[in-house]
């Protein structure tokens, strides 16, 4: 019943706000662009065989100079911008759709067991998280990548999940701990309902809206971290596009005039967690009991 | 409230004040950006060349290299006698002083001699623990024994410095870390890390003050900030123009640019492990065809590199100008493979440093491409130098990419580190990293060794050249870098750049 | 209150064992620094004598618990790389980062929860959406992109400010500030704007969402109905509630602020801690991350503890026992 409920109104408001749409939309965008960038990029950047470096440093076509198929123009290994963008998404999607699922499916399986359980459980679990927490994520996968010296996709996920975690825990404990003496809860274990049928059935769905927040705010703040561990060269290896080893690239170039090696891929980076946020702030709003709906 | 407002008014003014008059007594002075900081004030604590370059301007070691082409000459030592293959005698100049007035003597040389196998403050381990003895006949001779022959060790002498017993041994060593004391050109003024380096001229020189009175050394990594710098006009002298920026320099009218061809070549290490593809000489041969340098140069290096045929310089004893390179051809390589046996390709793993040459990981990935199109699958796996480094010294690697010159000048040196056969006992092939052995070679460089008369030598080394480039094609060579230096023009600094790209500032003159 | 200051404390110890226990297991697996130490021309046996030489050849336990004896008197062993004491190398560069952060922090907060309640006033005024569009991408930006765009506009486009370096620095005792000459301030602003831009905008949105809540409260209404002036209400009734968990905030974003400013500090040439981190690491010089983490580690730690303590005195329905 009320999964009907939240079906119902939530669509309804999503369709009627702005940012809501517009945000989605550009999302949308990026996700599709990404899943068929094999196919609709003009060249695929990382097949060695395809590239030439006879192309190398061609400015975009409606700049003299450029040339067809480089819409984009090229960097300096003559790999084109637009399918290096196209496929850096990729890798920024991926990365940060894995960090939510990872992070997101251990945090709140932490977060259930520790708020419904409580005591030393709750204890341990929450000191932990709370070292964790205060070495932020972004110190934290900086320092395991640096050390580490280990280079890949995966790699780069685990290390932001480690310390990514704790604020999906601390959200759903704090739902939980709301939501555990709720009258339909104390009536279904009345009923002699088994704890992991009451967690998974019951506890679960109704404590989800602040985690669905997290996740929208969360998948954003990832994916410019990835940028970020990728410009500093701890992030992706060299062979998987990113947009922020594209950047580190062209930051070198901007001094002799060719902007297009840095504007395209922080354009696309912005535009991607720009969209992210936009549906994330809807999101917020639309969940929170709190403030006054406006017209 | 109102005093602390007026302090920090005050604050300011003397601040800017200082500024401003520090730029006026500067006149004779210059900013000069390199792209490495030095690391420590340990005379011998790095053997790395940004932080060599620096203390030969503090100290002096018995021979010094005089600049644009490094000819050895005497230092601190008049002049030496080599009477038998182990023995070398060394008559040094009297008069000399260290910095803080102590006289240079025969106790400061022993003492110098014997830190360098402390590894606590010095990387010339290998230097230190090559001496058997040392003996001071009196206070300005002395004579070293070394354990074996060593061809090279006056060679190696311009970077072994000269430092004071008594004031070292006086102080801490995180002190002699930082103030160094030395009887160089320059005397050190101060040294904030990660920010400047100041020194300011030695008056009572023995070779007589040098004409700039102020060196301001700062080191700038980024090569768009160094670049940004020059432009600016905040750095009089810049080492390191970077390679995408160069037709900027040029085209601005303030600025002047220097090249000259550096010694380090820039090369690829291939294994030749019985039954692997590389084992195969058509295939080393295939590889070597494969790559189009002169595109490498053209594009990756802006034109600022020259093509090298092998892995020494013209300048190194054992450099061969009979030896020419593989012209560029694919469809021969392929043809070879073919021959081979290896149409379908094969897998290798192409490794190398990402941080340490110009343009390193981009020279990789060019040559992974190239590789590719005759249907050889490399795979690219460039990382930092810490990470990288340790893995050739393990012998771990099949193939790599590596840059190299010998500062003793000798290719005998070079060949023993290497490609000799690794033998930790006798301490050969310590930079062989794909365990290449080839016996032949082996014998031939090791009778180089024992052979007095120096033109022969010469002749059994270039031989040895030309069997490893032309015959065995122990290395695939691909060019030498090129050191790219500018100036402003408006302040007259005449600067000749060094073959070492050292820079040694009492060389720098104003017109 | 004492006691659990003291039960922090002592957690807070055992946080800082645990990380140096951490570190120096990752660092069995991570590169061998004899190498480096000895010399390009070692030989093996040569090399074998240096690893003696440091220690590196004892088993781990040994190596451990040595570090713990020194750490506690402040020896945390040599830099690798320049040979001279690492607690000493990372705190020369203290002032500077140090410098850039509180700049930093100051302008985010300034600026942050400034403009935040000049948009919470009139939500819907032109200049306030331009705002708030401009927060959303200060968010949406990270940190290095925003160094590397204000470098193009403001270094290279327009010439006006220097893009690297601390200019010229004024040493007062130990300690080196650039705030006293004109080059130190204008060598400041264009690193402390990047470092701080992140956390601007995410003040300036948590202030708007935290006045826009308390702005419908009932004492506010009444505030109002009393007639008493615009900027009393604002600012004596309502921003102090929303100050709360602005101030927590701050405190708890600490981590993030020492992270970026690792980046900030690359980008700009800042002779700081984390350049020197960031170098140490591509040059595995061990003695000097594993310092840099346990101060680092001491900072936040000790940081998180005052903010809790100042969050007691804020709130009064906060008690610890």
């Amino acid at each position: 019943m009320t999964k009907r409920f939240f079906r119902s109104k939530i669509i309804y408001d999503f369709f009627h706000d702005p940012s809501a749409l517009v945000g989605s939309f550009i999302l949308s965008v990026f996700i599709l662009a990404a899943v068929l960038a094999p196919w609709i990029a003009p060249q695929d950047p990382y097949d060695l065989e395809k590239v030439s470096l006879e192309h190398f440093l061609k400015p975009p076509i409606w700049k003299e100079g450029g040339e067809p198929p480089f819409l984009l123009g090229t960097d300096d290994q003559g790999r084109g911008i637009l399918s290096t963008v196209l496929y850096g998404c990729r890798t920024s999607l991926i990365v940060g759709f894995g960090v939510v699922l990872i992070a997101g499916t251990f945090g709140i399986t932490m977060g259930l067991l520790s708020g419904y359980y409580g005591g030393h459980l709750d204890a341990v679990i929450m000191r932990l998280a709370d070292t964790f927490f205060s070495f932020s994520t972004t110190l934290m996968a900086f320092l395991l990548l640096g050390l580490f010296k280990e280079r890949g996709v995966l790699v780069v996920i685990i290390a932001i999940c480690i310390a990514d975690w704790v604020k999906y825990a601390r959200t759903m404990r704090g739902s939980v701990l709301e939501v555990k003496e709720e009258a339909y809860i104390l009536a279904a274990k009345a009923t002699g309902a088994r704890d992991l049928r009451l967690l998974l059935r019951h506890l679960l769905p109704n404590a989800m809206p602040p985690i669905f927040v997290v996740m929208a705010v969360d998948l954003a703040v990832v994916i410019m971290l990835e940028a970020t561990l990728s410009f500093l060269g701890v992030g992706v290896p060299l062979t998987e596009p990113s947009l922020g080893m594209m950047i580190a690239i062209g930051k070198d170039y901007i001094y002799a005039g060719m902007w297009w090696l840095v504007v395209f891929p922080g354009a696309a980076l912005v535009l991607l967690v720009v969209g992210i946020n936009l549906f994330a702030d809807w999101l917020r709003e639309e969940l929170n009991p709190k403030i006054e709906k406006e017209r | 409230m109102k005093r602390t407002f007026l302090l920090f008014l005050v604050g300011i003014f003397m601040g800017t004040l200082s500024g401003l008059t520090g730029q006026a007594i500067a006149a004779s002075s210059i900013v000069v950006v390199v792209d490495a900081p030095p690391r420590t004030m340990h005379p011998n604590g790095s053997d790395a060349d940004c932080n060599l370059s620096v203390m030969a301007n503090f100290f002096d070691g018995l021979l010094q290299r005089k600049g644009p082409e490094g000819k050895l000459v005497p230092a601190l030592a008049v002049r030496y006698e080599h009477p038998d293959l182990l023995t070398w005698k060394f008559y040094l100049r009297k008069g000399v002083k260290f910095h803080n007035g102590n006289p240079f003597t025969a106790e400061d040389v022993k003492f110098s001699f014997e830190r360098l196998s402390n590894p606590e403050v010095s990387e010339f381990i290998n230097t230190g623990k090559s001496i058997a003895s040392i003996d001071i006949i009196d206070d300005y001779t002395v004579v070293i024994k070394t354990k074996e022959p060593t061809q090279w060790f006056a060679n190696n002498l311009h970077q072994i410095y000269m430092t004071d017993k008594e004031s070292t041994e006086a102080r801490d060593p995180g002190e002699v870390g930082v103030k160094p004391i030395g009887t160089g050109a320059y005397k050190f003024v101060e040294w904030v890390k990660g920010s400047y380096l100041k020194m300011a001229a030695n008056e009572d020189y023995w070779e007589g003050a040098p004409p700039i009175k102020n060196v301001d050394l700062r080191a700038i990594t980024e090569s768009s900030t160094r670049f940004a710098a020059l432009v600016s006009g905040q750095a009089d002298l810049v080492s390191g123009v970077p390679v995408e920026l160069y037709k900027k320099v040029i085209q601005n009218p303030k600025l002047e640019v220097i090249t000259r061809a550096a010694r380090r070549a820039i090369f690829l290490a291939l294994g030749n492990k019985p039954g692997s593809p590389t084992a195969d000489i058509r295939v080393r041969k295939a590889m070597y065809m494969a790559i189009n340098e002169d595109e490498i140069i053209e594009k990756i290096m802006r034109g600022h590199a020259a093509p090298a045929a092998q892995i020494v310089d013209p300048a190194t004893i054992g450099y061969n100008p009979d030896i020419k390179r593989l012209a560029y051809n694919p469809e021969m390589a392929k043809k070879l493979l073919k021959e081979a046996g290896y149409e379908k390709g094969f897998d290798i793993t192409l490794a190398g440093p990402n941080d340490r040459y110009v343009q390193d990981e981009k020279i990789a990935e060019a040559v992974v491409k190239y590789l590719a199109k005759v249907g050889i699958k490399a795979n690219l796996d460039v990382k930092p130098k810490s990470i990288f480094f340790p893995e050739v010294t393990g012998g771990k690697l099949d193939f790599y990419l590596i840059g190299w010159f010998d500062g003793a000048f000798d290719m005998a040196r070079t060949y023993f580190k290497l490609i000799h056969t690794r033998d930790a006992e006798r301490g050969f092939g310590g930079w062989n990293g794909t365990k290449f052995s080839d016996v032949t070679m082996d014998l031939l460089l090791e009778s180089t060794a024992g052979i007095v008369d120096q033109g022969k030598r010469l002749q059994v080394i270039q031989d040895l050249n030309k069997m490893a480039m032309v015959d065995k094609i122990a290395w695939i060579p691909l060019h030498y870098q090129q050191d790219m230096y500018a100036i402003q023009k408006g302040k007259g600094i005449k600067f000749q750049p060094r073959a070492d790209r050292w820079i040694i500032f009492k060389e720098i003159s104003k017109e | 209150m004492g006691t659990y200051i003291l039960r922090r404390l002592i957690q807070g110890a055992f946080v800082l064992l645990a990380v140096s226990f951490i570190c120096f297991i990752i660092f069995r697996y991570v590169g061998d620094p004899v190498l480096s130490l000895a010399g390009r021309y070692a030989t093996i046996q040569e090399r074998e004598m240096v690893r003696e030489a440091f220690g590196l050849d004892k088993p781990f336990y040994v190596q451990y618990t040595r570090f713990i004896f020194n750490a506690a008197q402040g020896n945390f062993g040599k830099s690798y790389v320049s040979r001279i004491p690492a607690l000493g190398l990372i705190l020369e560069r203290f002032p500077a980062t140090a410098e850039l952060a509180t700049t930093a922090i100051f302008i985010a907060f300034v600026l942050g929860v400034g403009l935040g309640v000049l948009v919470s006033v009139k939500p819907y005024a032109l200049r306030n959406r331009f705002i708030m569009a401009g927060s959303l991408g200060g968010i949406s930006t990270p940190t290095f992109l925003m160094g590397i765009v204000l470098i193009m506009i403001f270094a290279v486009y327009l010439g006006i400010l220097p893009p690297f370096g601390r200019g010229d620095t004024v040493k007062i005792g130990f300690w080196r500030t650039g705030f006293l000459t004109w080059s130190g301030i204008s060598h400041l602003i264009l690193p402390a704007f990047t470092l701080g831009m992140y956390q601007l905008a995410v003040l300036l949105r948590l202030t708007r969402a935290g006045m826009r809540e308390v702005l419908t409260e009932e004492y506010i209404k009444t505030a109002w109905s009393k007639g008493l002036p615009p900027r009393k209400v604002i600012f004596k009734h309502a921003l102090r509630n929303v100050l709360i968990p602005v101030v927590t905030m701050t405190g708890l974003q600490f981590g993030e602020l020492i992270a970026f400013s690792i980046v900030t500090e690359t980008i700009f040439q800042w002779p700081g801690m984390g350049n020197l981190l960031l170098t140490s690491i591509y040059e595995s010089d061990q003695p000097v991350i594993v310092t840099y983490i346990m101060l680092a580690a001491l900072i936040i730690l000790s940081l998180n503890i005052i903010v809790d303590i100042l969050y007691a005195f804020l709130n009064p329905k906060i008690r610890y026992d």
